[in-house]
């Protein structure tokens, strides 16, 4: 009986710590390999244009309507205070350092990073990862790096763009729908929004990227079974690395005060 | 275990191999790899000689790939010793055993062809990577190697336009562009039609006796082929070898355990 709960609670241990190490050493294959030969700046950019311009409809779209959808609710609740100017100044804040960051890691991690957990995935359990290794290729240098560094420098560029979008639909509910004034809008929104929020959302976003590539990459390297395995590798993708975006941004949040 | 003939000592580095006589160009030794609790290997002792095709087989499950795996070093046994040449790969790092992976060729039983690339890409793969031929010269190797197989014309062809032996043919392609001095084939006529089967075999051999020098090394189930192409038989059973010999060896065999695995017998000592 005690062998047998000391067995349950060493798996229930070793486990996460595990997963932890497979991620841990999925991130160190791909970054320690920046710097060495090949540097695969084709697959980079190639992976870019698949994480970042293929994601850019979905963010603009979601941007614009986080944007309008918060600054109808805003301006609505600010209205019975007399206090509508404030709402570009609000909806600018929260999007540059909360929102913009945290909708767009999840969104990537969604899109791109589901369809790179089933891609590896499925060259896993196909072979063709074990045929990269068995042609002297490094997997961690061909497959994973390029996922890994697009994925990073792709995600704040597309915070960038939500942010910006979600102010556009901020502004063109607000001016355009509700019949505030122009300069009342950007005036508290220029006064308010610093250039921290902004390139703390940023720095999230770089962070997010990091999360997403890392987590998809690890999911679809580890991934065991047929079709099945790879399905489960693309749902495990999106929740972990969600929660883990989750969990990331309120920590950064805190850290950054 | 009537008719063993395997030595009883474990071998070294580039031991003679007592089937053939030839030098033992891959040397397993007391090789043990288990994955949890299922103990696949029990300590393998195998000698695959130079220059020849051996062939490896065994009931689904007894470690044939397991095997093949470990010599490219895509899995590292658990205790044990496999030397390839003088190098020991058990306890080599990862950027050297790659080195040792270039002298290999590998045809994997669903032919492992990336699916995004298409067959000239495929093939032209490993020439990419590990060297710096012109786009002329890739070319004119490409060509001639789906001109040995048997695929000439089907550069332009994306691997889900192919048919399974197609694809086993471009693998194949693939396996021999960098001219390796070891060919491994894992069950290379496994889900295909007899005469397509046959035709495999013929291609085996011709690309064998085409590349002076080639060790081949062959998993498969297929025991009319096996008769006809191996020089050397090794008989995997419960984690080690068997028996193994000639393929005159096996057809004369005594032992009730290789009869009814010759004869794909239900009846005998291994049951379902």
């Amino acid at each position: 009986m005690i062998t047998r709960v000391v067995e349950w609670a060493g798996r229930l241990l070793l486990g996460p710590i595990e997963e932890l190490g497979r991620g841990t050493r999925v991130l160190w294959g791909g970054l320690s390999n920046i710097f060495i030969r090949p540097f695969r700046l084709r697959l980079i950019i190639q992976q870019m244009e698949f994480i970042g311009i293929q994601s850019l409809p979905i963010i603009v779209l979601a941007g614009f309507f986080t944007g309008a959808v918060f600054a109808l609710q805003s301006y609505r609740a600010f209205q019975m205070f007399g206090a509508e100017s404030m709402v570009g100044g609000t909806v600018g804040v929260a999007l540059t350092r909360e929102l913009g960051p945290t909708l767009t890691g999840l969104l990537v991690a969604g899109r791109a990073g589901s369809a790179i957990a089933a891609e590896i995935g499925s060259m896993r359990v196909s072979e063709q990862i074990d045929a990269l290794d068995a042609m002297a290729t490094d997997p961690m240098n061909y497959l994973v790096k390029p996922r890994i560094i697009a994925a990073m420098l792709v995600t704040p560029m597309l915070t960038a763009i939500f942010d910006l979008v979600g102010i556009i639909g901020a502004w063109a509910v607000c001016v355009k729908l509700l019949g505030q004034s122009e300069p009342a809008f950007m005036v508290r929104l220029l006064d308010w929004v610093d250039f921290e929020d902004f390139a703390g959302g940023i720095f999230k976003g770089l962070v997010f990227g990091t999360i997403i590539g890392t987590v998809a990459c690890y999911k679809g390297y580890y991934t065991e079974g047929g079709a099945s395995g790879v399905g489960q590798a693309t749902t495990s993708s999106v929740v972990v690395a969600s929660v883990m975006i989750l969990t990331a941004n309120y920590f950064i949040a805190w850290a950054l005060g | 275990m009537s008719g063993r003939s395997i030595p009883t000592h474990e071998p070294q580095a580039e031991a003679e191999d007592p089937v053939t006589g030839e030098q033992g160009a891959i040397v397993y030794s007391d090789v043990h790899k288990a994955f949890g609790d299922f103990k696949v290997l029990k300590g393998l002792d195998l000698i695959i000689p130079r220059g020849k095709i051996t062939v490896i087989i065994g009931r689904s499950g007894t470690g044939k790939s397991v095997t093949m795996k470990h010599v490219m070093g895509l899995l590292r046994c658990d205790k044990g010793k496999i030397w390839v040449g003088q190098n020991e790969l058990t306890t080599m790092h990862d950027r050297r055993l790659r080195k040792v992976r270039n002298r290999f060729g590998i045809v994997f039983q669903h032919a492992a062809l990336f699916d995004s690339m298409n067959v000239f890409d495929n093939i032209c793969f490993p020439l990419r990577e590990h060297t710096r031929l012109s786009f002329r010269d890739m070319k004119a190797k490409v060509t001639e190697l789906l001109g040995l197989v048997g695929l000439s014309g089907m550069e332009t062809k994306m691997p889900s336009e192919l048919s399974g032996g197609m694809k086993k043919r471009v693998g194949l392609a693939r396996a021999l562009v960098r001219d390796p001095e070891f060919l491994l084939y894992d069950e290379p006529t496994t889900g295909l039609d007899p005469i397509l089967a046959a035709a495999m075999d013929e291609l085996i051999v011709t690309t064998h006796k085409a590349k002076p020098g080639l060790t081949s090394v062959i998993i498969s189930h297929d025991m009319r082929a096996v008769m006809h192409i191996a020089d050397k038989i090794a008989m995997l059973y419960e984690g080690v070898v068997y028996d193994e010999g000639t393929p005159e060896h096996f057809e004369t065999s005594d032992d009730a355990l290789i009869k009814q695995f010759i004869a794909g017998s239900l009846i005998g000592p291994m049951s379902v």
